[in-house]
């Protein structure tokens, strides 16, 4: 690793990755507000993910770091510089696009040693600088050729490769995954895994596939509205989702209705159920409020069970080493639960059974489920 | 086999009858309205009034008509010229504007495909003559004493031929611009690249089959342009096709005018022949962007 640091170039000694601070920032389009107030500290070689369904403000706000929109409000500092009205071509960022932008009447060289060119580096030594980010990403060999006469995976590495030829300390990718198709996807995520941890570089990746952010990221912001629902680590915004947003938004998620007492929760076909202190996400006031709990820490058991969840099994699918389990509370509530196949006795729909919800699995919110 | 089975699609492809059916009118049109006057005319060239290449020996003998051969090449070229160094900021701000202002600007290129080219003309002579508007206003400013002769110059011609023809230069070269995505721009500056850079090294060459195009249209529409040079130009510097049809009407000599039809026939081809050549002009239309 220290050795292909030395190839990438990077300055032996400074920290390889930029330091970013969001505040407040704001967007708006006409009334449309894009980004509202958002804030993020990104602190030097995190890999940070955007992620949110289109329209939730993820692309503007990559789209301001990299000074191709001019924030309404707030400030985006990196490495302590305020570059929020600075253009891109000042900010020293490397970015890769979702359809690669590479210049079609540039060979895959050129393409490469173009930000050299524009920093007025000299022309030998453009092309072995250009030469080694190709080997970097693994396409040694193939300077000479036509980005037209590359596939799209060897594309976005050539993309890769420009974005990182001037050792740039922030990386900014949007969606630079999404024309491939999945097992490219899936070889290019690695790939970008790697170049983050070789090159200790900052990264911020934009994307609507959340399986990408858990895979990737150190940190994953989840984006709404354009405002911030929640910024963690995969395993924490898995386990326990800020909101029913972030809950619903990662992986599939029951989320059933219960009435707060002030001391337990009571569902609405009678049962009490009195989950641990540390289930509450958010303190419920008296009242309406929605019991959250992932479907593979569900139980079935047999009806009658003590402690059980009373509910009808509408179908039962059967995939291998998991059985997926949908069933329905007396109030109509559907719930899902995806249990070990092996184990499990002979059921058929209809059938009357029970549920446990293990009180760590339990996640409590004081708002009701869209 | 009926006719419909000619067009029947074969992928997204006509079959090969379908698309010579599909041109069999044009064709029948070209032949019939262009090929064969331009070939009877050729051929009257080299056989009257005795047969051999005496027109064309008449057009070398005197040096006046090279020099209006020479002299329409050069206006040519600076029509060209003029045309895209206008024409390429419009339509750049064709490209980059929406909704009402797009509209209004693509309004004002097409504007003059709406009136007649005599028309166009004849507003020229208007603001050229002694007492036009552009004579009075340099008085007034104190520019001349008196009026100068603006009409009647090869300026007025090169003037009115580049407005005339510059929609035929905008509209090419609008085409190449739009097909360029807004993202390249965005690599470019990303990359460190200044406007000024990022349109020298990416949208320009990107746009080159469009001017190249344009180029092409304009040039050779100039060459062998008549109404403008015949209403506006001085009568001492003629353009070629001004000297056919003085030819034609006034000396009624058909074969030294078809002799000289001839030579602009084979000076558009051969420049259309050297463009395609030296520009690879195929490839880059051909090419991906």
């Amino acid at each position: 690793m220290v050795e292909e640091r030395r190839v990438a170039g990077t300055t032996a000694g400074a920290a390889p990755g930029a330091e970013i601070s969001i505040r407040g920032l704001d967007k708006s389009f006409g009334t449309l507000k894009a980004v509202d107030d958002v804030s993020i500290e990104i602190p030097s070689g995190e890999f940070l993910a955007l992620l949110g369904p289109s329209g939730s403000g993820k692309s503007t706000v990559l789209m301001m770091m990299a000074g191709f929109e001019v924030p309404t409000g707030g400030q985006i500092l990196i490495d302590g510089q305020d570059c929020t009205r600075l253009p891109p071509q000042k900010r020293n960022i490397g970015m890769v696009f979702q359809h690669y932008s590479l210049f079609p009447h540039m060979t895959v060289l050129d393409n490469v040693a173009f930000p050299l060119k524009m920093r007025g580096v000299g022309r030998a030594e453009r092309r072995r600088r250009a030469g080694q980010a190709l080997e970097v990403v693994r396409l040694s060999g193939y300077g000479d050729r036509m980005p037209a006469q590359m596939s799209g995976g060897q594309r976005q590495r050539v993309a890769l490769a420009r974005a990182i030829v001037y050792e740039p300390r922030l990386l900014l990718m949007d969606e630079p995954l999404s024309a491939l198709d999945k097992n490219l996807r899936e070889e290019m995520q690695l790939e970008i895994k790697r170049l983050h941890v070789e090159l200790g570089i900052t990264v911020v990746f934009v994307t609507h596939d959340q399986g990408e952010a858990l895979t990737m990221a150190d940190r994953i912001a989840i984006l709404r509205g354009g405002q911030i629902q929640q910024i963690s680590p995969a395993r924490e915004l898995y386990e326990r989702p800020a909101n029913l947003f972030a809950a619903g938004f990662i992986g599939e998620m029951n989320m059933i209705p219960a009435n707060w007492d002030g001391s337990c929760l009571m569902l609405g076909q009678g049962e009490r159920i009195l989950p641990p202190e540390s289930a509450f996400v958010s303190q419920p006031v008296q009242g309406s409020t929605t019991l959250a709990i992932r479907p593979e820490r569900l139980g079935v058991v047999p009806a009658g069970t003590p402690g059980a969840v009373r509910a009808n099994l509408t179908e039962i699918v059967y995939a291998g080493a998991g059985t997926l389990i949908i069933a329905r509370l007396d109030d109509g509530t559907e719930v899902r639960a995806r249990v070990p196949s092996a184990g499990l006795p002979p059921l058929s729909a209809g059938e009357r059974i029970g549920l446990t919800l293990p009180p760590e699995a339990m996640l409590v919110y004081g708002e009701i489920a869209a | 086999m009926t006719l419909s089975a000619f067009f029947q699609p074969n992928g997204r492809r006509l079959s090969s009858a379908g698309i010579v059916l599909l041109m069999a009118p044009f064709f029948m049109l070209i032949a019939f309205a262009f090929l064969y006057p331009l070939l009877s005319l050729l051929s009257l060239s080299v056989t009257e009034p005795t047969p051999g290449f005496g027109n064309y020996a008449k057009i070398l003998d005197n040096p006046v008509y090279g020099k209006v051969l020479l002299r329409t090449l050069w206006i040519a070229v600076l029509v060209s010229a003029l045309s895209l160094v206008l024409a390429f900021p419009v339509a750049m701000a064709m490209v980059s504007s929406k909704g009402p202002m797009a509209l209004f600007i693509t309004a004002c290129v097409l504007l003059p495909f709406w009136s007649s080219v005599l028309v166009r003309t004849a507003a020229w002579a208007v603001l050229l003559q002694r007492n036009g508007i552009i004579n009075s206003a340099l008085q007034f400013l104190g520019i001349t004493s008196e009026p100068i002769r603006l009409l009647y110059t090869q300026g007025a011609v090169v003037v009115a031929m580049t407005h005339v023809l510059m929609p035929f230069m905008v509209l090419p070269i609008y085409g190449a611009l739009r097909n360029i995505p807004a993202d390249y721009g965005r690599a470019a500056s990303i990359c460190g690249a200044g406007p000024f850079r990022s349109f020298w090294e990416v949208t320009f060459p990107l746009a080159l089959p469009g001017v190249l195009g344009g180029v092409i249209l304009v040039f050779l529409t100039a060459l062998g342009y008549f109404i403008t040079p015949a209403l506006l130009g001085s009568p001492q510097e003629m353009m070629i096709a001004t000297l056919i049809s003085q030819q034609l009407r006034e000396f009624l000599d058909w074969p030294f005018a078809a002799a000289l039809v001839g030579v602009l026939t084979l000076f558009v081809t051969a420049i259309t022949l050297l463009f395609s050549r030296v520009f690879r002009f195929d490839r880059m239309l051909g090419g991906q962007l």
